[in-house]
C-alpha cells in the first residue's frame, strides 16, 4: 500500500462532497457536504501527514467544523422564515 | 494485513454512502447517508491508529453536529424544502467540476506512489498531542477557543433576534 491509495480515498470523499455541494439546492443540504469536505480533508491530515503534528491538526479542525456548522445552520434558520425557502436558488435579495 | 483490508473497507463504505447521499433526494435519509460515512471516517482513523481522533470524530462529528443538521431539519417547515430536483444541467456541470477537481488531485499527487507506507497498530500518543497542543501550538490553540467563542455568540444573537421579532 502506498500513500497514494490513502490520498486517493481522502480525494475521492472531497470530490464526491464537492459534487454534492454544487447539486444541492437546499441550504441544510448544502452544509452537509460542506462538513463532508471537511471532513474529507481531515482524513487526508490523518494519513497523510507526518504522525503526532499533523493528528493535533486534525483535533483542531475538529473544533472549525462544529463551530461552523453552529454558525450555519443558525444562520439558516434565521433566514428561512423571511424567505419561506430553503433552496439557495430562491434566494435573491439582500434584504428581505 | 487485516489493517490495510480494513483501510480498503472503510474508505469503500465511506465513498459509497457520500455518492448515495448525492442522489438521495429525502433529506432525513441524506443525514443518515451522512452519519454512515461520518462513522466509517471512524473506523477509517482506528486503521490508521489515530484512536483518539476516532473517538472524537464519533462524539463531535456523529453525535453532536448530526443532532444539530437533525434538529435543523425538524424545525424547518417541509414545505420550504420539498422541490423536484434541479435541472439536469446544473447537476451535469456540477458532476463534470467535481471530477475535474478529483482529476487534478489525483495527477498532482502521484509523487505519492513511490512512499510506501505499512499502516501497522500502535498507540496514539496523546500525551505526545497534548504537550504538542499546550506547547508549540499554544498560539493557535488559544486563537481557536476564540473561534468559538464568536461562534456561540454569534448563533446566540441569530436566534435570539428571530425570537424577539415574534
Amino acid at each position: 500500500m502506498t500513500q497514494y491509495t490513502l490520498a486517493a480515498i481522502s480525494f475521492t470523499l472531497f470530490a464526491l462532497a464537492a459534487a454534492g455541494f454544487l447539486t444541492a439546492g437546499s441550504l441544510v443540504r448544502m452544509l452537509m457536504f460542506l462538513e463532508l469536505m471537511l471532513n474529507a480533508a481531515n482524513i487526508a491530515f490523518v494519513a497523510l501527514g507526518p504522525g503526532t503534528v499533523s493528528r493535533t491538526y486534525a483535533v483542531m479542525l475538529f473544533a472549525i467544523a462544529a463551530a461552523e456548522a453552529g454558525v450555519g445552520l443558525a444562520l439558516i434558520i434565521a433566514l428561512a422564515p423571511a424567505f419561506k425557502t430553503l433552496e439557495a436558488g430562491n434566494i435573491k435579495e439582500l434584504k428581505g | 494485513m487485516i489493517i490495510t483490508a480494513a483501510i480498503y473497507i472503510f474508505g469503500a463504505l465511506a465513498v459509497l454512502a457520500t455518492l448515495l447521499m448525492v442522489f438521495q433526494r429525502n433529506p432525513v435519509k441524506a443525514a443518515l447517508l451522512m452519519l454512515t460515512a461520518l462513522l466509517s471516517t471512524a473506523g477509517l482513523y482506528l486503521a490508521l491508529s489515530a484512536q483518539l481522533l476516532a473517538l472524537l470524530q464519533i462524539i463531535l462529528y456523529a453525535g453532536a453536529i448530526m443532532t444539530l443538521f437533525i434538529v435543523a431539519l425538524t424545525v424547518t417547515p417541509a414545505a420550504w424544502r420539498d422541490k423536484p430536483a434541479p435541472a439536469l444541467i446544473r447537476r451535469v456541470a456540477g458532476l463534470a467540476a467535481a471530477a475535474v477537481i478529483l482529476a487534478e488531485l489525483l495527477k498532482l499527487s502521484t509523487a505519492l506512489k513511490a512512499v510506501k507506507t505499512s499502516p501497522e497498530f500502535s498507540e496514539t500518543g496523546t500525551l505526545e498531542m497534548a504537550r504538542l497542543i499546550f506547547g508549540p501550538f499554544v498560539f493557535q490553540f488559544e486563537l481557536l477557543s476564540l473561534v468559538i467563542l464568536a461562534s456561540i455568540v454569534g448563533a446566540v444573537v441569530l436566534t435570539a433576534k428571530k425570537r424577539s421579532a415574534q
